[in-house]
């Protein structure tokens, strides 16, 4: 007896619990409206994507794209992946290609947007220039630079001949060890200017009157920066930082379009490394367990990303 | 006001005559991004205006000797296939950002106001569910994708590529065009409704047209990522009329791969709209995209 009604005790309470939220919801509805065509697009495109993908990671797929005739394999396409050294190399060359890209463009840009705080005349339209590579499409800044580095006629090529830097013009694409470099400098060309309009916005809310005080203080230059503007430009940097990692990881266009992954999986990062799986070798299966370990770091970084911003949210509210 | 807070600093300045060692750092480093960023943009112009044969010269012909505009006649010229293709594709790409562009402002209004003024249970998830979405690769979403093309009989329209856009578009509008409701005062919608409009009147009459800026933004936003937009374009379009330009350009330079000259003019030609909308609405494009993140 007291069991049973511990138990419905229990059931009523759960009950009650989430009636609360139903009536919470029901109260809100009108304002479900405004968000619902958002939501329901993301659910077809997004939301089912996801779930297919996790499912197909379990199957072996037979090429041609008959899904129909998938075999289940359980964790094998996990293991196999894990166990391949090709695997291991992807991994390598991604962490390389997502620290250096995101390091070297977020200093590039911080310092354009500190050397561009003070007006001058000319500024507005040097702003406007370092941001143009940012706009244009990544295909153009790939044979842009693909075309500087022609092993042939590129232009790097013979201004280091032309120095006596070189004796023949450097191949900077076909070779193993100078191709990720290459495509590096290449991203970080189209990346820098958002680290650079994201800090020129965070340096906009350091308080002068700060600044000012610490100046009367007798604070030099570097001490001024240290201690009052670089602390205050935190969240922003945190943010920056995230969001330049995330959109590194996922780059494509650039190693695909520059080097298509050569030369001998030199230049392969992760996203290069799926979709020659899926696209030019078929393997479905592979490919999905390989997009559900990504999604997993992935998930990683945006535990880390929601944290970040969250915080500039708790921030601002006590403020 | 912005008169005298800009001349206050510029006085102070004038007045310090020691010569400041982190302004010429600051001054030799923005030559160095200048050149950094605007060579290898130089370099595609010239190269440009070569002919083939100008460009396959080592070393190579610093101002060609014969400029001449060949390359952008021949991708301009309906009459022959080369101009053709490039200027269907040109009018794809311009088709395919528009309407994603128009679409992505219908959709994205509504939900970044509910999400900046409404405070309805889950609406914390839903948002940061929509900034997440911001960090997959296209990758992950590219097979299912296709598959789901495939059923609704899209594979190979550009409906295909404006129901992605839309969904990949929609977080970064969301994000843009929230930060815009939050910085516009709730007490202007509040005065509208006791004045007797409804909550909808007030958002059509009041905070619409002060959203403007936020729009312009999240339309540019939109467009320059449809108009760039490479993998999904790649992999949904097989058929050559439908390609979009980036797409295009990469299809037609994969056969002719010793045209640099040409490759450089469509790599300019592909830039010109997006810079020259870029260049126009800088002034919204750089604050909408730090409002979000930077709020003040």
């Amino acid at each position: 007896m007291t069991i049973v009604t511990g138990k419905a005790e229990a059931r009523r309470r759960l009950q009650s619990g989430r009636s609360g939220v139903l009536w919470k919801m029901w109260e809100h509805r009108a304002d479900y409206a405004y968000v619902l065509p958002a939501i329901a697009v993301m659910l077809i495109v997004i939301a089912y994507p996801i779930y297919y993908t996790i499912e197909l990671s379990f199957f072996k797929t037979p090429p041609g794209l008959q899904l129909r005739d998938k075999i289940y394999v359980g964790f094998d396409n996990y293991t196999n992946i894990l166990t391949s050294p090709v695997f291991w190399k992807v991994t390598w060359n991604t962490m390389i290609w997502t620290l250096a890209s995101t390091f070297i463009s977020f200093v590039l840009g911080f310092g354009s947007a500190l050397a561009l705080h003070r007006d001058f005349i000319g500024r507005g339209v040097l702003r406007a220039i370092l941001i143009i590579p940012w706009v244009i499409s990544a295909v153009a800044a790939s044979y842009i630079w693909k075309w500087i580095y022609h092993s042939d006629f590129g232009v790097i090529g013979a201004v280091l001949v032309g120095l006596g830097l070189a004796d023949r013009p450097p191949n900077f694409i076909d070779n193993v060890s100078t191709v990720l470099p290459s495509l590096i400098v290449v991203n970080i060309w189209r990346e820098f200017p958002f680290a650079m309009i994201m800090m020129m916005a965070g340096l906009q809310t350091v308080p002068e009157q700060l600044l000012s005080a610490a100046k009367v203080d007798g604070a030099s230059a570097w001490q001024r920066f240290w201690h009052v503007t670089f602390p205050h430009l935190s969240s922003v940097s945190t943010v920056t930082i995230l969001l330049l990692a995330v959109a590194n990881f996922n780059s494509f266009i650039i190693p695909w379009i520059m080097t298509g992954g050569g030369p001998s999986n030199a230049s392969h990062i992760w996203i290069t490394h799926i979709y020659e799986l899926a696209f030019g070798r078929q393997l479905w299966g592979v490919a999905s367990a390989y997009s559900v370990l990504l999604f997993l770091i992935l998930m990683t970084l945006g535990y880390f990303y929601v944290r970040a911003l969250s915080g500039n949210e708790r921030k601002e509210g006590s403020a | 006001m912005s008169t005298i807070a800009g001349t206050a600093p510029r006085g102070q300045t004038r007045r310090r005559i020691r010569v400041d060692g982190w302004r010429w750092a600051g001054r030799i480093f923005l030559v160095f991004m200048l050149l950094y960023t605007a060579l290898p943009m130089i370099w595609m112009l010239i190269t440009s205006i070569k002919s083939g044969f100008a460009a396959m010269q080592f070393p190579p012909q610093w101002w060609p000797d014969e400029p001449t505009l060949a390359s952008y006649q021949k991708l301009l010229d309906p009459q022959n296939s080369v101009g053709q293709d490039f200027l269907r594709f040109f009018w794809n790409s311009l088709f395919v950002s528009t309407v994603t562009t128009i679409l992505s402002v219908i959709v994205a209004v509504p939900a970044a106001y509910a999400f900046s003024r409404f405070r309805f249970p889950g609406r914390n998830f839903l948002f940061f569910a929509v900034l997440l979405r911001n960090m997959f690769p296209a990758v992950i979403f590219l097979v299912p994708l296709f598959i789901l093309m495939r059923m609704l009989g899209l594979v190979n329209t550009h409906g295909s590529l404006i129901l992605t856009y839309l969904t990949f578009g929609l977080p970064l509008a969301i994000w843009l065009l929230k930060g815009f409701y939050d910085n516009i005062p709730v007490q202007l919608e509040q005065a509208a409704r006791i004045d007797g409009a409804t909550r909808f009147q007030a958002f059509i009459l009041i905070v619409m047209p002060l959203s403007t800026p936020g729009i312009i933004a999240t339309a540019i936003y939109s467009f320059i990522g449809a108009w760039n937009e490479y993998i999904y374009a790649y992999t949904f379009l097989s058929k050559n009329e439908q390609l979009t330009l980036p797409v295009g350009i990469q299809r037609f330079f994969s056969e002719n791969t010793t045209d640099f000259p040409g490759l450089m003019a469509a790599s300019f030609m592909m830039s010109v709209p997006v810079v020259v909308l870029f260049l126009v609405l800088q002034r919204y494009f750089v604050r909408a995209l730090t409002e979000g993140a930077v709020k003040h």
